[in-house]
């Protein structure tokens, strides 16, 4: 193969910044070692002042958003915190958790094992930006024309769950009873969550479908109501998962690899 | 099931519970240990290249020796131990706080899950030159391909598979295109399709093929997918990334770029009181 004429490799006067900034943070140095910080400040609080007046939800919320949460978005938060605290044994993310904790990989790994599988696109975090982007979009018009106008203009597939939309679909091919009882009770809070409430009006469209709610969708919701932005949802939702992921993973690290499943020979079927 | 049926049905998991199946192979302990149908003890030890398996294994499909060569030479090409580089830069920092090898090799590998470099972008770049071939075939002339590509983006040239950040030019084309002649392998329609391309961008925009652009149109000349090329490359930034956790490792803990307080430039809320809560 004959090689073709190139252009010469040239560094480009591309600029780079001098210093990473930040608008969360801000280290005060010790005045005799500059590497110590003296005091922390997040977002102009100081940390030794939040560390004693506020709540962990408060602090959470103050460090994404910039600003302390009021009662009901706190209250909303703290909810959803609580809803999704475990995506339970079942979940591929928690599986691989368990695999890790049972397997003995070191305790530092299983979280972020349990974390990455629970990125994917399917009942995962990689569903949450595009969830939040649906919401934020269609909320305005009725939830119930735009569930009439997507199931009119689309297919439940061949075989396995139909996601109409990120967010919103069946589970084992019915409706996923959790995130669905959970979607009205906060909808129902106080406050007027108004993508909530229109979530919940779309997911009641969707129900003789055999569809409604989706944790992911119920999340979604919430981080679109709570003002985050889309792109911040992946991680959020990784962070409200982690501990049921890290609670399964070690719970099964002190049991010998035979305290789960292995596939029999018999069923493991290698297809031609 | 009838969409509005009550009843509903589970005979796809029902089907697969406690059960595996396996298009891939496995172990039938005992009998041996199978890929594709081959006898890896037998077929594979000594008789193949890692990088063949690894390609079958992602692929479904053996490549000859010679093809499994050239893609040992991208992955050289698209690994290097520079710490300045985003994903070896995260292995370094995993060194120096002393984490497993292990660990901060794969933090690094999962940084090339990016769209701005590493494994991804092969993605579009080979939709890219498979797309441009297809309009190309249909009497779209290279000018027209680059201007509707660069329609796309308000008419600046961004076509995934040219140019690149921190140069212009790419050394590593040069050296896979020795290694393709050395290999034999002559040039396809793919791979004349993005030269031409690049002949127009360079004279038009002055920036050049990179290898993103030359891996895609090399690799869909021998019919891959994107898909297929991404699978196989998933770990493509592996080696530069251990060698920077290494470099970090074996010196003293906190070394690698260490920060002071105030080379942090703070641009956030002046410093305020906390009122009771809200």
């Amino acid at each position: 193969m004959s090689t073709n004429k190139h252009q010469q490799v040239k560094k480009r006067d591309e600029e780079f910044s001098q210093n990473i900034t930040t608008k969360i943070w801000e280290e005060t140095p010790d005045i005799k070692n500059p590497y110590i910080a003296g005091s922390s400040r997040c977002h102009g609080y100081e940390l030794t002042e939040l560390v004693e007046k506020c709540s962990y939800i408060e602090m959470f919320y103050l460090l994404f958003r910039g600003e302390l949460p009021n009662k009901p978005e706190a209250l909303l938060l703290e909810k959803l915190m609580v809803f999704l605290i475990n995506p339970g044994p079942r979940h591929p993310a928690t599986r691989a958790a368990m695999n890790a904790g049972v397997g003995k990989t070191d305790p530092e790994h299983i979280l972020p094992i349990g974390l990455t599988i629970l990125g994917g696109a399917h009942l995962g975090a990689g569903e949450i930006e595009a969830a939040m982007r649906f919401l934020r979009k269609h909320s305005r018009r009725p939830a119930t024309q735009v569930a009439d106008d997507l199931l009119k203009n689309s297919s439940r597939p061949d075989e396995g769950d139909w996601h109409i939309v990120p967010g919103f679909g069946s589970r084992y091919g019915s409706v996923d009873l959790m995130p669905n009882e959970m979607a009205n009770t906060l909808a129902s809070l106080d406050d007027d969550w108004k993508v909530l409430k229109w979530g919940c009006e779309f997911s009641r469209s969707l129900a003789a479908h055999q569809m409604g709610w989706l944790s992911t969708g119920l999340a979604a919701a919430v981080f679109a109501d709570l003002g985050f932005q889309p792109r911040f949802g992946a991680g959020l939702f990784q962070l409200l998962n982690a501990p049921g992921l890290l609670a399964h993973g070690m719970e099964q690290a002190n049991k010998p690899i035979t305290a789960m499943p292995f596939v029999k020979d018999e069923d493991y079927v290698i297809e031609e | 099931m009838s969409s509005k049926s009550n009843v509903p049905d589970t005979t796809l998991w029902d089907k697969n519970r406690n059960k595996i199946y396996s298009k891939k192979g496995g172990w039938l302990i005992g009998k041996g240990v199978y890929s594709h149908g081959y006898d890896m003890m037998n077929d594979f030890v000594g008789k193949v290249s890692y990088m063949q398996v690894m390609i079958l294994n992602a692929t479904g499909k053996m490549p000859e020796r010679r093809l499994a060569e050239w893609f040992e030479a991208a992955h050289i090409c698209l690994s290097w131990p520079d710490p300045r580089i985003w994903c070896n830069h995260i292995g370094a920092l995993g060194g120096t706080v002393k984490t497993s090898a292990v660990a901060a090799t794969i933090a690094g590998i999962l940084a090339n899950d990016s769209r701005s470099y590493g494994a991804k972008p092969i993605l579009e770049g080979m939709r890219f030159i498979q797309h441009a071939m297809k309009i190309s075939k249909q009497g779209l002339s290279v000018e027209e391909i680059v201007e509707a590509e660069c329609a796309k983006h308000g008419g600046k040239p961004y076509i995934m598979g040219y140019a690149r950040p921190i140069a212009k030019g790419d050394e590593r084309v040069p050296a896979m295109e020795r290694v393709a002649s050395h290999l034999e392998f002559s040039r396809g329609e793919h791979l004349k399709l993005s030269f031409e391309i690049e002949d127009y961008i360079l004279e038009k925009f002055s920036e050049g093929i990179n290898i993103n652009g030359y891996v895609a149109a090399f690799l869909s000349d021998q019919g891959f997918s994107p898909e297929d090329v991404y699978r196989t490359c998933s770990v493509v930034v592996n080696s530069g990334v251990t060698a920077c956790y290494a470099d970090a490792r074996d010196r003293p803990a906190d070394a690698f770029l260490p920060l002071r307080c105030d080379d942090i430039s703070y641009q956030g809320k002046a410093r305020r009181e906390l009122k009771t809560f809200m």
